[in-house]
């Protein structure tokens, strides 16, 4: 999904020269509150009305779950989860997506130039035209968001429907909620609007709640309510997400290595010829008839 | 030097023994017989489409060559396949050449770096080098040992999805470090058989040798065959 209006903050495969911003525009999030979300899944409906995508075929695993991962062809999944919590149960529903993070570790990993951007106002979007389906920005993400699209040889993921968002409306996910668990604004409001609701939730016996927005990739652009704070698993979210260590060191390390030394050993072959020139037998010539090696003249 | 000058007349006798090994004809010496320099210049091919197809998804300094195969999409589906194949000929060619390429004693000296360097300063020339000397038989392991490290680390890298997070991490690292290797190595083994040593690139294109370059660079490979000894892998 590629978006016109919107200027290009970063570009993956681009050594430099992928920002195109003119204007700063203002970061935006979405809120999600799971303590108030029903799990309705109107936002999984919207999302793939909106997107054209689908229908896929549900695939029950025993819970209320529509399917068990994200799909190139369903991008906005409600995680169910039943724990037992304080002699009772709980149920857990999370709007899991991509969460258009700060530093996006797919955009890192991906090889292909202008194949994944991040525009000014932070979405995270795959450019399909550029995108080769190598899977690495897979890899790369630590929430496991991007899937391969067998169909079309690319990957695909939740774009923060980019194409409403550049006309000034709110992602589809967010308009079909019926509870207000969803909203989407600037991320200063949101991150405001979801420390807020810890506050209200911690004075209301939920005592760990806290505000998901990990600082380990910048910052997400879903930032995400959890009554449960200590137990980010229950919620099947990474405690300390980060672009992965092998992807940063291959980037930013062996990379820059590697085309020093490829062009180094040419340059050290021509400077080696230059200062050493060939070796090549004496030019008298004539039948050699001894087992020695002739000397070769030496500089 | 080019042995154009001194090409024997077409004689059957002398065509028969072109196509075997380590023997005598006319002037030269035959060094590669046709298989071994058709083994040869395919790894060479395959090798050198899968490096200039990968290099455009290795990194944007490179983004231009993907233009010769037609885009970077051509690229991510010919380079596995180019890898594919260059791992196969290259066992082939070390099937073909292991016989030649045993480890001598006195070749455990090309381990240390000094000789290395003694190597390209020409000193320290040692009379007993046979066919090979152990700075080749070394990048023949190694490159061996290399194209299997591509090859295993190429294969997750081909199919991320099927493998689990840290093993594609790892193998997009060993890739990596391993082709960079690869290609230093191979920079250097282009170089020192052409303008470095004249008269190498020749034995690899149309397999022979002049007497006095078997003399300087294999001498004891130059008295075996001189002196009848002749072996036929």
């Amino acid at each position: 999904m590629a978006a016109h209006n919107l200027e290009i903050r970063r570009s993956s495969a681009s050594l430099w020269g992928g920002a195109t911003g003119m204007r700063q525009l203002p970061v935006v999030s979405k809120f999600i509150d799971t303590t108030t979300c029903i799990g309705c899944k109107a936002c999984e409906v919207a999302c793939q009305e909106w997107n054209d995508l689908g229908p896929v075929s549900t695939r029950q695993t025993g819970t209320y779950q529509t399917m068990p991962e994200l799909d190139p062809e369903f991008w906005n999944l409600i995680r169910f989860n039943e724990q037992e919590f304080d002699g009772g149960v709980v149920w857990l529903m999370r709007k899991d997506q991509c969460m258009h993070c700060e530093d996006p570790g797919c955009l890192a990993a991906c090889p292909a130039p202008g194949a994944i951007v991040q525009y000014e106002n932070g979405i995270v979007d795959v450019n399909p035209e550029a995108c080769i389906g190598c899977g690495f920005c897979a890899t790369g993400c630590p929430f496991d968001v991007p899937k391969f699209h067998a169909k079309t040889g690319k990957m695909a993921k939740c774009t923060l429907c980019v194409d409403r968002v550049e006309s000034g409306l709110e992602p589809a996910c967010i308009k079909a909620c019926p509870t207000g668990c969803l909203q989407f604004g600037t991320k200063d409001d949101m991150v405001a609007m979801g420390h807020a609701r810890v506050e209200q939730l911690k004075a209301n016996g939920f005592a760990n709640a806290v505000l998901y927005d990990p600082p380990g990739v910048g910052g997400t652009g879903v930032v995400t309510v959890l009554g449960h704070g200590d137990h980010l698993e229950w919620y099947g979210l990474p405690r300390d997400p980060r672009v992965p260590l092998g992807v940063r060191f291959w980037k930013s390390v062996l990379r820059p290595l590697g085309v020093v030394a490829i062009f180094g050993a040419v340059v050290g072959a021509i400077g080696h010829f230059m200062y050493q020139g060939p070796k090549e037998p004496p030019q008298t010539g004539g039948e050699p008839t001894g087992g020695e090696p002739p000397r070769t003249p030496r500089p | 030097m080019s042995a154009t000058a001194s090409r024997p007349p077409a004689d059957s006798a002398i065509l028969r023994a072109r196509r075997s090994e380590d023997v005598v004809v006319g002037d030269e010496i035959v060094r590669h017989r046709l298989a071994t320099r058709a083994i040869h210049w395919t790894v060479a091919l395959f090798f050198f489409l899968a490096l200039f197809s990968g290099l455009p998804i290795w990194t944007p300094v490179f983004g231009w060559m993907a233009h010769l195969f037609g885009g970077l999409n051509v690229c991510r589906w010919l380079h596995p396949w180019a890898g594919l194949a260059f791992f196969v000929s290259m066992l082939v060619m070390f099937v073909h050449w292991l016989g030649e390429m045993r480890l001598e004693p006195n070749d455990r000296e090309w381990l240390r770096p000094r000789k290395m360097i003694e190597y390209m300063r020409y000193q320290g020339e040692d009379p007993d080098v046979g066919k090979y000397n152990g700075g080749q038989k070394l990048f023949f392991f190694a490159a061996a040992l290399g194209a299997l490290g591509l090859l295993l680390s190429g294969v997750v890298v081909w199919f991320p999805l099927e493998f689990p997070r840290i093993v594609r991490e790892l193998a997009i690292l060993i890739h990596d470090v391993t082709f960079i290797l690869f290609v230093v190595a191979v920079v250097f083994h282009i170089y020192l058989g052409t303008a470095a040593e004249p008269g190498t690139f020749h034995s690899m294109i149309r397999g022979t040798v002049r007497k006095p370059w078997a003399r300087l660079h294999h001498p004891r490979w130059y008295r075996e065959v001189l002196g009848g000894k002749t072996r036929r892998p």
